[in-house]
């Protein structure tokens, strides 16, 4: 019989093909992640033991200020918010510009009230940006505009979800006037932002 | 970075012979690297998204409806007024019964409320119907109210109401807090 050879087999992997698997769902993850937007306002939300995290859905999201100011955020959706901004301006007896219109599609979020929204979406867009207001989106027993917002939205597409972020600090009654201007229009589900618990408090 | 091996074995000045090259490029840090960037782009992802707490508010009576018969028999029920400075009094008497020594403060921790809603809860006439009342005063901030409803997910208590405080229990309580120079938890 014959000397059988011991053969020099490779130990190299080729390693083409995992390299391709591992490009494909980078790419993947590269474009479904989302950064977070700067905040207008610093809010620090309140901790909970709930470990649900905010689902995804056509959210519009109330943020509160520590000083007790609204601010709107419109779904994401350019066409859904052109709709938004135009019934609101029915409401409000306004009319916008198409650039007014295109600048508002392109908002973080909405901190004036229905009179200044003209001014403000006017802006350049870095002052925008930068821009806070003194008084946010008026909510009180008169006033009513952040529900007219979360109502007109509705409006356009009853499917949308709302989240509040409230801080640790704002005021309950503040939070009690919007609860209560929810509860007016019939909107009673929504979510509450909160942050994880974090130690010191082991359940 | 990739590592293209050439072997070169021809002889100068013999004949030459087309080169047995290897064209095969060393993939293995540019796996690593994707991979890498994998990780992070995947912990990015799930972490940016905020925690949430679901809360459904009870409809408002219509007009024309008369409301349900909410009353609840006092020893099945607890009464939470969320004060100011972070601090919880509870009590579970009624507009008669209630004063200054009736309204017991608690505090937020496990220690505190969390016995508190516990031991209500086990001398409770019907364990079933118990219900705990928050009623946030004016002066409670946003913290105080997320931090009672995680109260109300632990101990499981899931027939709760917000409402507001009667008069009666306020004018106990502005006796209390305005009178109270330190604040000391009398569980």
């Amino acid at each position: 019989m014959a000397r059988v050879k011991p053969k020099r087999h490779p130990v190299v992997v080729d390693m083409t093909a995992m390299c391709d698997v591992a490009w494909l769902l980078l790419t993947f993850f590269i474009l479904t992640t989302q950064f977070k937007k700067p905040d207008v306002e610093q809010i620090k939300p309140p901790s909970s033991i709930s470990e649900k995290l905010l689902p995804d859905a056509s959210l519009m999201t109330i943020d509160a200020t520590p000083d007790g100011k609204f601010y709107f955020t419109p779904v994401e959706n350019g066409t859904e918010r052109m709709q938004v901004l135009d019934n609101m301006a029915q409401k409000y007896n306004l009319t916008f510009t198409d650039q007014e219109k295109v600048a508002f599609t392109k908002v973080q979020a909405v901190g004036v009230p229905m009179s200044q929204l003209k001014s403000f979406l006017n802006l350049p867009d870095e002052e925008r940006k930068a821009y806070k207001s003194p008084t946010g989106i008026p909510m009180d027993s008169t006033k009513k505009e952040l529900v007219d917002w979360v109502q007109q939205s509705l409006a356009v597409n009853p499917d949308y979800k709302l989240a509040i972020k409230g801080d640790v600090t704002t005021k309950y009654p503040r939070v009690k006037a919007l609860f209560e201007g929810l509860r007016d229009i019939d909107f009673l589900k929504f979510w509450l932002i909160t942050s994880q618990e974090v130690g010191g408090n082991p359940e | 970075m990739a590592e293209v091996q050439v072997q070169e074995k021809g002889e100068k000045g013999g004949k030459v012979r087309s080169k047995k090259q290897s064209t095969r490029v060393d993939m293995t840090p540019m796996v690593d690297l994707g991979f890498l960037l994998i990780t992070f782009f995947m912990f990015t992802t799930t972490f940016s998204k905020p925690n949430v707490m679901d809360l459904g508010l009870p409809a408002k009576p219509k007009e024309n409806q008369k409301s349900p018969d909410t009353e609840i028999k006092l020893s099945n029920s607890i009464s939470l007024l969320l004060g100011k400075d972070n601090r919880i009094f509870w009590h579970q008497q009624d507009n008669t019964s209630l004063t200054d020594a009736t309204l017991n403060e608690t505090t937020f921790d496990r220690e505190g409320i969390r016995n508190v809603i516990k031991q209500a809860k086990a001398n409770a006439a019907d364990v079933t119907k118990f219900t705990v009342i928050i009623k946030p005063t004016d002066d409670a901030v946003y913290k105080n109210f997320v931090d009672i409803l995680d109260e109300m997910a632990i101990t499981k208590s899931e027939m709760y109401g917000v409402t507001d405080p009667k008069t009666w229990e306020l004018a106990v309580y502005y006796k209390k807090v305005g009178g109270a120079a330190a604040p000391a938890a009398t569980n």
